[in-house]
């Protein structure tokens, strides 16, 4: 409830002739320029802190552990764009690492990849199809999920790790290119085609479309139910991608695999500046959603401070994150 | 001293600036008119008075004391309800906790009996006992009866002061009469009602003054009915003169000669659409009328493909047409402008030019955006509708008021250039000025070769605006016919809901049961003839018209009888088809339509003066004595 000759802020344009284009304005409508700005201070503070955080070798170490949470957040960018939610990831990380393991044991390796990949996909399909046709939450759905795909990695595994896995699959994330790990480099062209999908691409404006408003998706003739499904089946995809990458980097495949990283997902995502209600977010504000996290993780460590207060710090910056979006996209509603 | 008085109140919301210092008093044992078109801030009035939105700023006067409600519900502590158009009732409970609902939200114990008797006595006091019992169950009432119940609510909680929020808009011209009485009643009895309505002729029937609004200002306040002429009181709401909304210019009417681009054969889609057939030419605007609930979105719906059609054919340019989905809709070239604007059609999260390219991105089958290819037209589609490109490509539909969202969406619908326009109350939640910028750029569309649909509960909107008009009553198409030859009256009676209009129906069936030959329920004017209803099919009786027609009088087999002394028999030079002719009419002395009787041969003990009391009698509600009318043609 503005008086009319408040701040014009978003009825302007994008171009130079906007007026009085305040820095209130550009942080309240670009999610990746406020994102930016957190990473950049949060790097600042930590590295006051602890002369060790800025080496070569911490951030490598980190761009390294980034990997396996940042393609499980990608793929979790997707569902909750649209409004969804996948609890299963962690889970079918577990599962697609048995099947990934048991498969190297018979077939050529990029042949047990596909396995792997498939696996995952397929399990994101079954959770695509349930929830856009069947009508159920997506939350119970993925809740399902979560429980089926543990149990399924301890039937398959028989409740055992797999090791002796081949030499070549370590070279993953073993190698680098230009002194960057080939992984990390993978999950930057996977981030890179992401948002060229969400932001170029008829299926990624549906996403966002869906998200924002279903019906009037529906009506204007959008596939939305496909691109429903496909969210969850990307999402599937993405745990084959992470499971391979977990796997070549510790070389030992364990039923147990995954745990927990659906949670640093979604925290990634929301840290990231994406709505759970879907239609607002965005992929590189999910990349440095991740980076927050495991910059806090680390300086925790750095500092010696006892994980067991890990979980108060990240819980208390999900909480802080998705406030400080609350009030600064309420801000630019009322610009 | 005034009952209730408003004094400069100011309310914004966002950018629209919905009142501006407007000012209104309301006297015990009046019904004021708070009237003004669509956006004119009359429903944001009403609710602050009703204490569902506060203003801004400015006084609210009760008996002369200051009155600070948080909420309705303390605006019903002080005396004041209303009464909405959406019945706000609980549809599982029964009649009596509906209206007792406000009482048993209350601390304390209650006492059923006690509740039951009090029911009972404010049911009585209306004069429904006979039809309206504490123990019905709410979702088994028709409309009408839903707002006889919120009445009663009202009734119930001892107001003083009663809103009727358009309380008429999914009423038949019956029941609407019904109400008006039950009005009237209570404000003898010392009650302040306030009638917000847009439609001009219930105004006048009911009403003691009128508030104007226009664009959140008062124009006129607290004019006596009685002094005013209805063109002074359009002239007030509109700020011109009416014609000039509708862009005709003196234009006529066209028929235009154009191929069919739409032909709907019964199509039917449960349970709102049951039977419903039109056509449409290129260049042509066919109105959809009807009651709300009557199943017209439901229809342009189903040609949309948002709903499967049961049964019943759709054909596109001659050929069988099936729309699986929205999306084949959008490729065969059809466009839809939906209802509700906000829940089917804007995308909050997404910038005005993506908003508007949204359907482009439905029908495009390539994978990426492809935005570029309609730069051209959407800079074109701009212009032509008066929206500053610079200003708004980037911008967020939200912050725009609901006329400007409205442009951008029905921009979306033209940037695919379709052949067939489907708008479903391309008005609602418009201000005035853009109004009539939405009609003119219809009729340019018109022009242009596209063929247009237009859905609306406006009747005067939807005779303004289309060259023909088809009407749906209960799902089922009842008339076609060309606009110029109807008006507001004769719409409603083509509309009234088969539930109300069953007991005419009724009447008529029993006439043909008694008697044989043919009962109908028409008007007659300007030289037509319009029916409403028909029962009986013997071919030595024929009338020459039937259910939804409209021929000249002179082309009917009934012509000797129009303009003849009514309550007799009259018979054709020939001696053929005695038909008897009874016009009906409502409490205020207008028509409510004629009811005819037409033989082969009549029957022996025919008595025409004791079957016109009997028509009367269950019809009419004022009792005229018959023989001192005549119908007039």
């Amino acid at each position: 409830m503005t008086p009319m000759n408040g701040p014009a802020t978003s009825l302007t344009g994008q171009t130079g002739t906007a007026p009085r284009r305040t820095l209130l304005t550009l942080l309240a409508t670009q999610i990746e320029l406020r994102m930016s700005l957190v990473v950049v201070a949060v790097m600042a503070v930590l590295s006051l802190i602890s002369p060790y955080f800025l080496t070569l070798n911490n951030m490598l170490n980190l761009l390294s552990q980034s990997v396996v949470v940042g393609l499980l957040a990608l793929g979790q960018t997707l569902v909750i764009l649209i409004g969804g939610i996948d609890l299963s990831v962690g889970s079918l990380v577990g599962v697609t690492g048995i099947v990934l393991g048991l498969s190297l044991h018979h077939v050529p390796m990029p042949v047990a990849f596909l396995f792997c990949l498939a696996a995952g996909a397929a399990a994101g399909l079954v959770n695509g199809l349930i929830i856009t046709y069947g009508r159920v939450a997506a939350f119970v759905v993925t809740l399902g999920m979560m429980s089926i795909g543990r149990s399924l990695a301890y039937v398959l595994s028989g409740a055992n790790s797999i090791s002796g896995l081949p030499a070549g699959l370590g070279a993953l994330s073993a190698d680098s290119l230009f002194d960057i790990p080939v992984d990390f480099l993978v999950l930057i062209a996977c981030y890179a085609l992401c948002w060229w999908f969400l932001n170029h691409t008829k299926g990624g404006r549906t996403l966002y479309a869906l998200g924002s408003n279903a019906e009037a998706a529906r009506v204007a003739g959008l596939r939305i139910g496909t691109w429903s499904v496909l969210a969850y089946v990307i999402s599937g995809l993405m745990s084959g991608v992470a499971a391979i990458f977990m796997a070549s980097r510790i070389l030992s495949i364990d039923p147990i695999g995954g745990q927990g990283l659906e949670l640093d997902a979604i925290a990634a995502v929301v840290i990231g500046g994406a709505s759970l209600f879907g239609g607002r977010g965005s992929i590189i504000g999910t990349l440095f959603g991740v980076f927050v996290m495991l910059f806090i993780r680390n300086g925790l460590n750095l500092l010696n401070v006892s994980p067991y207060w890990q979980g108060t710090a990240i819980g208390s910056v999900i909480i802080v994150a998705v406030l400080a979006e609350r009030l600064l996209s309420g801000a630019r509603r009322r610009g | 001293m005034a009952l209730l008085e408003l004094r400069d109140i100011w309310k914004r919301f966002g950018v629209t600036q919905a009142l501006s210092g407007a000012a209104f008093d309301l006297r015990a044992g009046e019904i004021h008119a708070l009237v003004g078109a669509n956006g004119a801030g009359k429903s944001t009035l009403s609710r602050i008075i009703s204490g569902h939105i506060r203003p801004d700023s400015g006084d609210i006067l009760l008996n002369g004391a200051r009155l600070r409600h948080a909420g309705a519900r303390d605006a019903i502590r002080a005396g004041i309800t209303m009464v909405t158009q959406e019945t706000s009732l609980a549809p599982d409970l029964s009649v009596l906790e509906n209206i007792m609902l406000p009482r048993i939200a209350m601390p304390g114990r209650l006492d059923w009996r006690a509740l039951r008797r009090q029911a009972q006595a404010l049911i009585g006091e209306i004069g429904q006992s006979e039809v309206l019992r504490p123990d019905m169950k709410v979702s088994e009432l028709s409309i009408g009866q839903r707002q006889l119940v919120e009445i009663l609510k009202a009734l119930a909680l001892d107001s003083r002061i009663i809103i009727f929020d358009e309380p008429t808009a999914a009423l038949s011209p019956h029941e609407a009469e019904q109400l008006f009485g039950l009005m009237r009643s209570l404000a003898t009895r010392g009650h302040g009602l306030i009638f917000v309505s847009h439609r001009l002729e219930e105004i006048f029937a009911v009403t003691d003054r009128v508030t104007v609004l226009r664009e959140g200002r008062i124009v006129a306040s607290g004019l006596a009915t009685e002094t005013l002429q209805q063109g002074e009181l359009v002239r007030l709401m509109v700020g011109r003169e009416l014609q000039d909304i509708y862009n005709r210019g003196g234009r006529s009417r066209r028929r235009t000669d154009g191929a069919v681009v739409l032909r709907v054969n019964h199509l039917s889609c449960p349970p709102m659409v049951r039977d419903v057939s039109f056509e449409v030419r290129a260049g042509e605007v066919l109105g959809l009328a009807g009651l709300v609930g009557a199943g017209r979105s439901e229809t342009i719906e189903t040609i949309f493909g948002l709903r499967q059609p049961v049964s019943g054919t759709i054909e596109l340019d001659g050929k069988p047409f099936r729309a699986r989905s929205p999306r084949d809709a959008i490729r065969a070239g059809i466009g839809l402008i939906p209802e509700d604007r906000r829940g089917q059609a804007i995308v909050p999260d997404f910038s005005v030019r993506e908003n508007l390219l949204l359907a482009h991105l439905g029908a495009r089958s390539a994978v990426t955006l492809g935005y570029g290819t309609r730069g051209a037209a959407v800079r074109a589609l701009l212009e032509r509708l008066e929206l500053p490109e610079r200003r708004l490509l980037d911008a967020n539909m939200l912050n725009f008021s609901g006329g400007m969202q409205q442009k951008v969406i029905l921009a979306r619908g033209l940037v695919l250039a379709p052949r067939l326009l489907l708008l479903d109350e391309p008005t609602r939640g418009v201000d005035i000025g853009t109004r009539s910028s939405i009609y003119a750029m219809l009729r340019r569309i018109a022009d242009e070769g596209v063929a247009c649909v237009v859905v609306s509960s406006d009747f005067e909107e939807v005779i303004g605006v289309s060259d023909r008009i088809a009407v749906l009553s209960d799902g089922a198409s009842v008339a076609e016919l060309p606009a110029e030859l109807i008006d507001i009256e004769k719409l409603g009676m083509f509309a009234a809901p088969r539930s109300s209009a069953e007991k005419t129906h009724t009447v008529l069936a029993e006439l043909v049961a008694r008697y044989g030959g043919t009962a109908y329920w028409m008007a007659a004017e300007g030289g037509r003839l319009f029916c409403f209803d028909r029962v009986g099919d013997d071919p030595s009786a024929d009338p020459g018209f039937v259910t939804g027609g409209f021929p000249e009088i002179a082309a009917t087999a009934i012509a000797h009888a129009v303009g003849a002394p009514a309550g007799a028999l009259h018979r054709a030079a020939d001696g053929a088809r005695p038909t008897l002719l009874v016009p009906i009419s409502g409490k205020r002395g207008h028509s409510l339509g004629i009811v005819g009787l037409t033989f082969g041969r009549a029957p022996a003990d025919f008595d025409a003066a004791a079957v016109t009391q009997y028509i009367l009698a269950a019809l009419g509600e004022r009792r005229d004595a018959p023989n001192e009318t005549r119908i007039e043609a």
